[in-house]
Protein backbone atom coordinates (compact mmCIF):
# COMPACT_ATOMS: atom_id res chain seq x y z
CA UNK A 1 0.00 0.00 0.00
CA UNK A 2 1.31 3.40 -0.93
CA UNK A 3 2.34 5.78 1.80
CA UNK A 4 -0.57 7.97 2.77
CA UNK A 5 -0.19 11.57 1.64
CA UNK A 6 -2.61 13.02 4.09
CA UNK A 7 -0.80 11.39 7.02
CA UNK A 8 1.17 14.55 7.54
CA UNK A 9 4.76 14.43 8.61
CA UNK A 10 5.16 14.03 12.36
CA UNK A 11 6.28 17.13 14.19
CA UNK A 12 9.13 15.64 16.18
CA UNK A 13 9.97 18.98 17.77
CA UNK A 14 6.47 19.31 19.16
CA UNK A 15 6.51 15.74 20.45
CA UNK A 16 9.90 16.25 22.06
CA UNK A 17 8.71 19.40 23.84
CA UNK A 18 5.63 17.56 25.02
CA UNK A 19 7.68 14.64 26.36
CA UNK A 20 10.10 16.98 28.16
CA UNK A 21 7.18 18.84 29.75
CA UNK A 22 5.58 15.59 30.92
CA UNK A 23 8.93 14.39 32.23
CA UNK A 24 9.51 17.62 34.17
CA UNK A 25 6.02 17.43 35.64
CA UNK A 26 6.65 13.82 36.68
CA UNK A 27 9.98 14.70 38.29
CA UNK A 28 8.38 17.58 40.13
CA UNK A 29 5.64 15.36 41.47
CA UNK A 30 8.11 12.73 42.67
CA UNK A 31 9.66 15.46 44.83
CA UNK A 32 6.24 16.33 46.20
CA UNK A 33 5.36 12.70 47.02
CA UNK A 34 8.70 12.25 48.77
CA UNK A 35 8.02 15.38 50.84
CA UNK A 36 4.48 14.19 51.63
CA UNK A 37 5.60 10.83 52.96
CA UNK A 38 8.59 12.30 54.77
CA UNK A 39 6.24 14.59 56.68
CA UNK A 40 4.48 11.56 58.21
CA UNK A 41 0.85 10.81 58.88
CA UNK A 42 -0.58 14.17 57.90
CA UNK A 43 1.13 13.94 54.52
CA UNK A 44 -0.43 10.54 53.86
CA UNK A 45 -3.84 11.90 54.86
CA UNK A 46 -3.49 14.72 52.37
CA UNK A 47 -2.54 12.21 49.69
CA UNK A 48 -5.66 10.12 50.37
CA UNK A 49 -7.94 13.17 50.38
CA UNK A 50 -6.42 14.35 47.10
CA UNK A 51 -6.86 10.91 45.53
CA UNK A 52 -10.55 11.06 46.45
CA UNK A 53 -10.83 14.52 44.91
CA UNK A 54 -9.06 13.24 41.82
CA UNK A 55 -11.55 10.41 41.33
CA UNK A 56 -14.42 12.80 41.89
CA UNK A 57 -12.94 15.19 39.35
CA UNK A 58 -12.45 12.41 36.83
CA UNK A 59 -16.00 11.09 37.09
CA UNK A 60 -18.09 14.14 37.90
CA UNK A 61 -16.34 17.29 36.73
CA UNK A 62 -17.53 17.01 33.14
CA UNK A 63 -21.14 16.66 34.24
CA UNK A 64 -20.84 19.64 36.57
CA UNK A 65 -19.14 21.74 33.91
CA UNK A 66 -21.72 20.79 31.30
CA UNK A 67 -24.52 21.73 33.69
CA UNK A 68 -23.02 25.05 34.79
CA UNK A 69 -22.35 26.13 31.23
CA UNK A 70 -25.92 25.43 30.24
CA UNK A 71 -25.13 22.73 27.71
CA UNK A 72 -28.20 21.18 26.13
CA UNK A 73 -27.87 17.76 24.56
CA UNK A 74 -29.24 17.71 21.06
CA UNK A 75 -30.70 14.68 19.33
CA UNK A 76 -30.12 13.85 15.65
CA UNK A 77 -33.66 15.13 14.97
CA UNK A 78 -32.91 18.50 16.57
CA UNK A 79 -29.57 19.08 14.84
CA UNK A 80 -29.41 16.74 11.85
CA UNK A 81 -26.54 18.48 10.03
CA UNK A 82 -24.31 18.72 13.08
CA UNK A 83 -24.91 15.07 13.92
CA UNK A 84 -24.27 13.88 10.39
CA UNK A 85 -21.08 15.96 10.15
CA UNK A 86 -19.72 14.60 13.41
CA UNK A 87 -20.70 11.04 12.49
CA UNK A 88 -18.65 11.21 9.34
CA UNK A 89 -15.68 12.71 11.16
CA UNK A 90 -15.95 9.90 13.71
CA UNK A 91 -15.82 7.30 10.97
CA UNK A 92 -12.79 9.05 9.53
CA UNK A 93 -11.05 9.15 12.93
CA UNK A 94 -12.39 5.72 13.99
CA UNK A 95 -13.96 7.10 17.15
CA UNK A 96 -17.25 6.15 18.81
CA UNK A 97 -19.81 8.89 18.31
CA UNK A 98 -19.76 11.35 21.23
CA UNK A 99 -22.74 13.01 22.87
CA UNK A 100 -23.41 16.30 21.10
CA UNK A 101 -24.42 19.44 22.95
CA UNK A 102 -25.20 23.05 22.14
CA UNK A 103 -24.84 26.16 24.32
CA UNK A 104 -27.11 29.06 23.52
CA UNK A 105 -24.71 32.03 23.41
CA UNK A 106 -23.41 34.37 20.77
CA UNK A 107 -19.80 33.68 21.83
CA UNK A 108 -18.35 31.52 19.06
CA UNK A 109 -16.77 28.57 20.83
CA UNK A 110 -16.55 24.79 20.93
CA UNK A 111 -15.12 22.32 23.40
CA UNK A 112 -14.86 18.64 24.23
CA UNK A 113 -15.29 16.96 27.59
CA UNK A 114 -15.29 13.50 29.12
CA UNK A 115 -12.67 11.24 30.61
CA UNK A 116 -12.76 8.59 27.90
CA UNK A 117 -13.48 8.27 24.21
CA UNK A 118 -16.75 6.49 24.98
CA UNK A 119 -18.07 9.06 27.44
CA UNK A 120 -17.01 12.12 25.48
CA UNK A 121 -19.24 15.12 24.84
CA UNK A 122 -18.56 17.60 22.06
CA UNK A 123 -20.18 21.00 22.43
CA UNK A 124 -20.66 23.92 20.05
CA UNK A 125 -22.23 27.28 20.81
CA UNK A 126 -25.04 28.66 18.67
CA UNK A 127 -22.65 31.53 17.95
CA UNK A 128 -20.12 29.28 16.24
CA UNK A 129 -22.82 27.39 14.32
CA UNK A 130 -24.03 30.67 12.86
CA UNK A 131 -20.61 32.17 12.25
CA UNK A 132 -18.79 29.40 10.41
CA UNK A 133 -19.28 27.81 7.00
CA UNK A 134 -19.81 24.02 6.99
CA UNK A 135 -16.17 23.31 6.05
CA UNK A 136 -14.86 25.61 8.79
CA UNK A 137 -17.20 24.07 11.35
CA UNK A 138 -16.01 20.64 10.25
CA UNK A 139 -12.43 21.74 10.97
CA UNK A 140 -13.38 22.96 14.45
CA UNK A 141 -15.31 19.78 15.25
CA UNK A 142 -12.41 17.67 13.99
CA UNK A 143 -10.15 19.65 16.34
CA UNK A 144 -12.44 18.79 19.27
CA UNK A 145 -12.59 15.14 18.18
CA UNK A 146 -8.79 15.10 18.05
CA UNK A 147 -8.83 16.22 21.71
CA UNK A 148 -11.13 13.29 22.45
CA UNK A 149 -8.95 10.94 20.49
CA UNK A 150 -5.79 12.14 22.28
CA UNK A 151 -7.58 11.69 25.62
CA UNK A 152 -6.66 15.24 26.54
CA UNK A 153 -9.17 15.55 29.38
CA UNK A 154 -7.71 12.47 31.06
CA UNK A 155 -4.14 13.63 30.48
CA UNK A 156 -4.72 17.14 31.78
CA UNK A 157 -6.62 15.80 34.81
CA UNK A 158 -3.77 13.48 35.68
CA UNK A 159 -1.27 16.25 35.05
CA UNK A 160 -3.16 18.53 37.43
CA UNK A 161 -3.54 15.90 40.19
CA UNK A 162 -0.36 16.70 42.07
CA UNK A 163 -0.72 20.40 41.43
CA UNK A 164 -4.03 20.20 43.27
CA UNK A 165 -2.35 18.29 46.13
CA UNK A 166 0.17 21.11 46.35
CA UNK A 167 -2.66 23.63 46.37
CA UNK A 168 -4.40 21.68 49.15
CA UNK A 169 -1.25 21.73 51.26
CA UNK A 170 -0.81 25.43 50.70
CA UNK A 171 -4.36 26.03 51.91
CA UNK A 172 -4.46 23.60 54.82
CA UNK A 173 -0.82 22.81 55.48
CA UNK A 174 -0.53 24.91 58.64
CA UNK A 175 -3.66 23.30 59.99
CA UNK A 176 -2.30 19.80 59.44
CA UNK A 177 1.10 20.65 60.86
CA UNK A 178 -0.29 22.55 63.83
CA UNK A 179 -1.01 19.64 66.18
CA UNK A 180 2.59 18.63 66.98
CA UNK A 181 4.83 21.60 66.33
CA UNK A 182 7.80 20.38 68.38
CA UNK A 183 8.74 17.33 66.23
CA UNK A 184 6.96 17.75 62.92
CA UNK A 185 7.40 21.49 62.82
CA UNK A 186 10.42 21.76 60.54
CA UNK A 187 9.27 19.05 58.13
CA UNK A 188 5.87 20.68 57.81
CA UNK A 189 7.54 23.95 56.89
CA UNK A 190 9.63 22.09 54.31
CA UNK A 191 6.50 20.42 52.95
CA UNK A 192 4.76 23.76 52.56
CA UNK A 193 7.79 25.26 50.83
CA UNK A 194 8.07 22.28 48.50
CA UNK A 195 4.35 22.55 47.74
CA UNK A 196 4.70 26.21 46.90
CA UNK A 197 7.50 25.50 44.44
CA UNK A 198 5.65 22.51 42.96
CA UNK A 199 2.50 24.58 42.56
CA UNK A 200 4.17 27.47 40.78
CA UNK A 201 6.39 25.39 38.52
CA UNK A 202 3.66 22.88 37.64
CA UNK A 203 1.34 25.74 36.77
CA UNK A 204 3.74 26.99 34.12
CA UNK A 205 4.46 23.46 32.88
CA UNK A 206 0.79 22.60 32.60
CA UNK A 207 0.04 25.71 30.62
CA UNK A 208 2.84 24.72 28.26
CA UNK A 209 1.53 21.17 28.00
CA UNK A 210 -1.95 22.51 27.26
CA UNK A 211 -0.60 24.66 24.43
CA UNK A 212 1.23 21.65 22.94
CA UNK A 213 -2.00 19.63 23.11
CA UNK A 214 -3.73 22.42 21.17
CA UNK A 215 -1.13 22.28 18.41
CA UNK A 216 -1.46 18.49 18.36
CA UNK A 217 -5.25 18.74 18.11
CA UNK A 218 -4.91 21.16 15.17
CA UNK A 219 -2.67 18.63 13.45
CA UNK A 220 -5.16 15.90 14.26
CA UNK A 221 -7.98 17.95 12.75
CA UNK A 222 -5.94 18.42 9.57
CA UNK A 223 -5.33 14.67 9.38
CA UNK A 224 -9.02 13.89 9.88
CA UNK A 225 -10.45 16.39 7.39
CA UNK A 226 -7.55 16.83 5.01
CA UNK A 227 -8.37 20.55 5.00
CA UNK A 228 -6.02 22.48 7.29
CA UNK A 229 -6.88 25.82 5.68
CA UNK A 230 -10.56 25.45 6.56
CA UNK A 231 -9.56 25.31 10.22
CA UNK A 232 -7.28 28.35 9.76
CA UNK A 233 -10.14 30.25 8.28
CA UNK A 234 -12.36 29.24 11.21
CA UNK A 235 -9.72 30.38 13.72
CA UNK A 236 -9.44 33.74 11.97
CA UNK A 237 -13.19 34.23 12.02
CA UNK A 238 -13.51 33.20 15.67
CA UNK A 239 -10.62 35.35 16.88
CA UNK A 240 -11.92 38.28 14.87
CA UNK A 241 -15.29 38.04 16.55
CA UNK A 242 -13.75 37.53 19.95
CA UNK A 243 -11.85 40.79 19.55
CA UNK A 244 -14.90 42.62 18.31
CA UNK A 245 -17.30 41.64 21.06
CA UNK A 246 -15.31 41.43 24.24
CA UNK A 247 -17.87 43.30 26.33
CA UNK A 248 -20.92 41.18 25.78
CA UNK A 249 -19.87 38.24 27.87
CA UNK A 250 -17.29 39.80 30.10
CA UNK A 251 -18.91 38.88 33.40
CA UNK A 252 -19.64 35.31 32.40
CA UNK A 253 -16.19 35.12 30.95
CA UNK A 254 -14.14 36.46 33.82
CA UNK A 255 -14.71 33.29 35.87
CA UNK A 256 -13.30 30.98 33.24
CA UNK A 257 -10.35 33.21 32.54
CA UNK A 258 -9.54 33.87 36.18
CA UNK A 259 -6.21 32.14 35.80
CA UNK A 260 -4.98 34.70 33.30
CA UNK A 261 -2.87 36.39 35.92
CA UNK A 262 -1.05 38.57 33.43
CA UNK A 263 -3.25 41.24 31.85
CA UNK A 264 -3.73 40.93 28.13
CA UNK A 265 -1.73 44.03 27.22
CA UNK A 266 1.62 43.03 28.71
CA UNK A 267 4.54 41.71 26.72
CA UNK A 268 3.63 38.90 24.36
CA UNK A 269 6.31 36.45 25.53
CA UNK A 270 5.14 36.67 29.12
CA UNK A 271 1.54 36.18 28.11
CA UNK A 272 2.59 33.13 26.15
CA UNK A 273 4.10 31.47 29.16
CA UNK A 274 0.86 31.73 31.07
CA UNK A 275 -1.84 30.90 28.58
CA UNK A 276 -3.53 27.63 27.83
CA UNK A 277 -4.00 28.30 24.14
CA UNK A 278 -1.24 29.25 21.73
CA UNK A 279 -1.75 32.50 19.85
CA UNK A 280 -3.91 32.17 16.77
CA UNK A 281 -1.05 33.36 14.53
CA UNK A 282 1.10 30.44 15.62
CA UNK A 283 -1.69 27.95 15.10
CA UNK A 284 -2.38 29.33 11.64
CA UNK A 285 1.34 29.21 10.83
CA UNK A 286 1.38 25.52 11.71
CA UNK A 287 -1.75 24.84 9.67
CA UNK A 288 -0.34 26.57 6.61
CA UNK A 289 2.78 24.42 6.88
CA UNK A 290 0.48 21.39 6.85
CA UNK A 291 -1.41 22.78 3.85
CA UNK A 292 1.91 23.24 2.05
CA UNK A 293 2.74 19.59 2.74
CA UNK A 294 -0.61 18.54 1.29
CA UNK A 295 -0.37 20.73 -1.79
CA UNK A 296 3.17 19.61 -2.41
CA UNK A 297 2.19 15.94 -2.28
CA UNK A 298 3.42 13.76 -5.15
CA UNK B 1 -4.48 4.18 19.18
CA UNK B 2 -1.72 3.32 21.58
CA UNK B 3 -0.70 4.87 24.87
CA UNK B 4 2.18 6.72 23.22
CA UNK B 5 -0.09 8.15 20.53
CA UNK B 6 -2.33 9.53 23.27
CA UNK B 7 0.55 10.92 25.26
CA UNK B 8 2.08 12.60 22.23
CA UNK B 9 -1.23 13.63 20.72
CA UNK B 10 -0.80 11.91 17.41
CA UNK B 11 -3.75 11.42 15.09
CA UNK B 12 -3.59 9.69 11.78
CA UNK B 13 -6.63 9.12 9.65
CA UNK B 14 -7.02 5.36 9.75
CA UNK B 15 -5.90 3.43 6.68
CA UNK B 16 -8.47 1.18 5.08
CA UNK B 17 -8.94 -2.44 6.12
CA UNK B 18 -8.05 -5.51 4.05
CA UNK B 19 -10.11 -5.75 0.86
CA UNK B 20 -11.25 -9.38 1.30
CA UNK B 21 -13.77 -8.09 3.83
CA UNK B 22 -15.39 -6.06 1.07
CA UNK B 23 -15.42 -9.06 -1.26
CA UNK B 24 -17.25 -11.12 1.36
CA UNK B 25 -20.42 -9.52 -0.01
CA UNK B 26 -20.21 -11.55 -3.24
CA UNK B 27 -20.71 -14.86 -1.41
CA UNK B 28 -23.10 -13.36 1.12
CA UNK B 29 -25.30 -12.07 -1.69
CA UNK B 30 -25.95 -15.62 -2.95
CA UNK B 31 -27.75 -16.55 0.25
CA UNK B 32 -29.38 -13.13 0.58
CA UNK B 33 -30.92 -13.61 -2.85
CA UNK B 34 -31.83 -17.30 -2.68
CA UNK B 35 -32.85 -17.66 0.97
CA UNK B 36 -34.09 -14.23 2.01
CA UNK B 37 -35.43 -12.70 -1.22
CA UNK B 38 -33.19 -9.68 -0.83
CA UNK B 39 -32.10 -8.48 -4.25
CA UNK B 40 -29.84 -5.75 -5.54
CA UNK B 41 -31.22 -2.51 -6.88
CA UNK B 42 -28.31 -2.48 -9.28
CA UNK B 43 -26.48 0.37 -7.59
CA UNK B 44 -23.60 0.83 -5.24
CA UNK B 45 -21.67 3.92 -4.20
CA UNK B 46 -18.37 4.74 -2.61
CA UNK B 47 -18.15 7.79 -0.42
CA UNK B 48 -14.97 9.71 0.15
CA UNK B 49 -13.81 13.10 1.32
CA UNK B 50 -12.04 14.97 -1.47
CA UNK B 51 -8.78 16.79 -0.79
CA UNK B 52 -8.49 20.14 -2.51
CA UNK B 53 -5.20 19.59 -4.30
CA UNK B 54 -4.33 19.26 -7.98
CA UNK B 55 -2.71 15.90 -7.22
CA UNK B 56 -5.93 14.53 -5.77
CA UNK B 57 -8.03 15.85 -8.67
CA UNK B 58 -5.72 14.10 -11.12
CA UNK B 59 -6.04 10.81 -9.29
CA UNK B 60 -9.82 11.06 -9.23
CA UNK B 61 -9.93 11.88 -12.94
CA UNK B 62 -7.67 8.93 -13.77
CA UNK B 63 -9.78 6.71 -11.56
CA UNK B 64 -13.02 7.75 -13.25
CA UNK B 65 -11.49 7.01 -16.66
CA UNK B 66 -10.30 3.62 -15.38
CA UNK B 67 -13.72 2.64 -14.05
CA UNK B 68 -15.47 3.87 -17.21
CA UNK B 69 -12.92 1.94 -19.29
CA UNK B 70 -13.42 -1.38 -17.50
CA UNK B 71 -17.14 -0.64 -17.40
CA UNK B 72 -17.31 -1.00 -21.16
CA UNK B 73 -16.63 -4.73 -20.74
CA UNK B 74 -18.78 -5.38 -17.68
CA UNK B 75 -21.57 -2.93 -18.47
CA UNK B 76 -20.96 -0.89 -15.31
CA UNK B 77 -21.73 2.82 -15.63
CA UNK B 78 -20.56 5.61 -13.35
CA UNK B 79 -22.09 8.83 -12.05
CA UNK B 80 -20.58 11.29 -9.60
CA UNK B 81 -22.31 13.48 -7.01
CA UNK B 82 -21.12 15.87 -4.31
CA UNK B 83 -23.36 16.10 -1.27
CA UNK B 84 -24.06 19.01 1.07
CA UNK B 85 -21.18 17.96 3.36
CA UNK B 86 -18.73 18.25 0.48
CA UNK B 87 -18.23 14.48 0.27
CA UNK B 88 -17.99 12.83 -3.12
CA UNK B 89 -20.23 9.91 -4.08
CA UNK B 90 -19.05 7.71 -6.94
CA UNK B 91 -22.12 5.78 -7.95
CA UNK B 92 -21.85 2.58 -9.97
CA UNK B 93 -24.79 1.15 -11.84
CA UNK B 94 -24.75 -2.55 -12.73
CA UNK B 95 -27.34 -5.29 -12.27
CA UNK B 96 -24.63 -7.73 -11.16
CA UNK B 97 -23.47 -7.48 -7.53
CA UNK B 98 -20.11 -9.07 -8.32
CA UNK B 99 -19.37 -6.35 -10.86
CA UNK B 100 -20.42 -3.68 -8.37
CA UNK B 101 -18.05 -5.05 -5.74
CA UNK B 102 -15.21 -5.22 -8.23
CA UNK B 103 -15.95 -1.67 -9.41
CA UNK B 104 -16.13 -0.26 -5.85
CA UNK B 105 -12.89 -2.01 -5.02
CA UNK B 106 -11.27 -0.53 -8.14
CA UNK B 107 -12.18 2.97 -6.94
CA UNK B 108 -10.88 2.50 -3.38
CA UNK B 109 -7.81 0.76 -4.73
CA UNK B 110 -7.03 3.65 -7.09
CA UNK B 111 -7.34 6.09 -4.18
CA UNK B 112 -5.07 3.91 -2.03
CA UNK B 113 -2.44 3.55 -4.76
CA UNK B 114 -2.54 7.32 -5.21
CA UNK B 115 -1.82 7.70 -1.50
CA UNK B 116 -5.29 8.83 -0.45
CA UNK B 117 -6.67 5.55 0.92
CA UNK B 118 -7.42 7.14 4.26
CA UNK B 119 -9.90 9.57 2.63
CA UNK B 120 -12.24 6.67 1.83
CA UNK B 121 -15.17 6.61 4.22
CA UNK B 122 -17.70 3.99 3.23
CA UNK B 123 -19.24 1.94 0.46
CA UNK B 124 -23.01 1.63 0.22
CA UNK B 125 -24.86 -1.14 -1.63
CA UNK B 126 -28.56 -0.71 -2.38
CA UNK B 127 -30.94 -3.66 -2.02
CA UNK B 128 -34.65 -4.28 -1.75
CA UNK B 129 -36.58 -7.07 -0.10
CA UNK B 130 -39.54 -9.12 -1.34
CA UNK B 131 -41.98 -6.37 -0.29
CA UNK B 132 -39.94 -3.78 -2.20
CA UNK B 133 -38.65 -2.03 0.94
CA UNK B 134 -35.33 -0.29 0.44
CA UNK B 135 -32.39 -1.39 2.49
CA UNK B 136 -28.71 -0.67 2.40
CA UNK B 137 -25.59 -2.52 3.38
CA UNK B 138 -22.86 -0.11 4.43
CA UNK B 139 -19.20 -1.07 4.47
CA UNK B 140 -16.99 0.94 6.84
CA UNK B 141 -13.58 1.06 5.20
CA UNK B 142 -11.76 2.03 8.39
CA UNK B 143 -13.01 -0.89 10.41
CA UNK B 144 -13.53 -3.38 7.61
CA UNK B 145 -17.04 -4.11 8.86
CA UNK B 146 -20.54 -4.16 7.41
CA UNK B 147 -23.83 -3.02 8.85
CA UNK B 148 -27.37 -2.80 7.52
CA UNK B 149 -29.19 0.52 7.27
CA UNK B 150 -32.95 0.57 6.70
CA UNK B 151 -34.51 4.02 6.51
CA UNK B 152 -38.10 3.95 7.72
CA UNK B 153 -40.75 6.25 6.36
CA UNK B 154 -40.56 9.78 7.75
CA UNK B 155 -37.70 12.10 8.40
CA UNK B 156 -34.57 10.59 9.93
CA UNK B 157 -36.25 7.42 11.10
CA UNK B 158 -34.69 3.99 10.80
CA UNK B 159 -36.22 0.58 11.14
CA UNK B 160 -34.16 -0.86 13.97
CA UNK B 161 -36.08 -4.13 14.07
CA UNK B 162 -35.43 -4.81 10.40
CA UNK B 163 -31.77 -3.89 10.81
CA UNK B 164 -31.36 -6.34 13.68
CA UNK B 165 -33.06 -9.07 11.63
CA UNK B 166 -30.56 -8.39 8.88
CA UNK B 167 -27.74 -8.56 11.41
CA UNK B 168 -28.80 -12.10 12.28
CA UNK B 169 -29.05 -13.01 8.61
CA UNK B 170 -25.71 -11.47 7.67
CA UNK B 171 -23.58 -12.52 10.59
CA UNK B 172 -22.61 -15.99 9.30
CA UNK B 173 -21.56 -14.51 5.95
CA UNK B 174 -20.17 -11.03 6.53
CA UNK B 175 -17.96 -9.35 9.14
CA UNK B 176 -20.81 -7.40 10.78
CA UNK B 177 -19.93 -4.41 12.99
CA UNK B 178 -20.30 -5.68 16.57
CA UNK B 179 -20.72 -2.28 18.26
CA UNK B 180 -24.23 -1.09 17.48
CA UNK B 181 -23.32 2.53 18.22
CA UNK B 182 -21.04 2.41 15.18
CA UNK B 183 -24.01 1.72 12.92
CA UNK B 184 -24.09 5.33 11.86
CA UNK B 185 -27.02 6.26 9.66
CA UNK B 186 -26.59 8.05 6.36
CA UNK B 187 -29.48 10.26 5.41
CA UNK B 188 -30.07 11.20 1.84
CA UNK B 189 -28.11 8.38 0.24
CA UNK B 190 -28.26 9.23 -3.46
CA UNK B 191 -28.92 5.60 -4.55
Amino acid sequence: MAQSKVALRADTGLQARMLITVFLLGALYVVLIAALFASGASGVTIFVVAAGLFLFQLFASDKIALATMGVQKVSPQEAPELHAMIERLCVQADLPKPTIGIVNTTMPNAFAMGRSQKSATVVATTGILELLSPAELEGVMAHELAHVRHRDVMIMTIASFFASIAALILQFGFFFGGNSDDEDGPSTMVLILVSLVVYVVSFVLMQALSRYREFAADRGAAAITGRPSALSSALLKISGTMDRLPMTDLRAHSEMNAFYIIPANTKKSLLNLFSTHPPVEQRIAQLSRLEAQLQGAR
Amino acid sequence: MGFLDSLLGRTKAKPIAAQDRLFALTTAYISLETEHNITTRGQAAILFQPVDTADFDNIVTEMEELVRGTGEETGTTLTVETDSFGYRWMILHDPDVDDLVVGINAVSDALAVGGYGDRTLAAVFAFKDARDRQLYLIYNYKRGTWYPFVPAGGEQARDAERELQLKAILEPELPVEAELERWLPMWGIPI
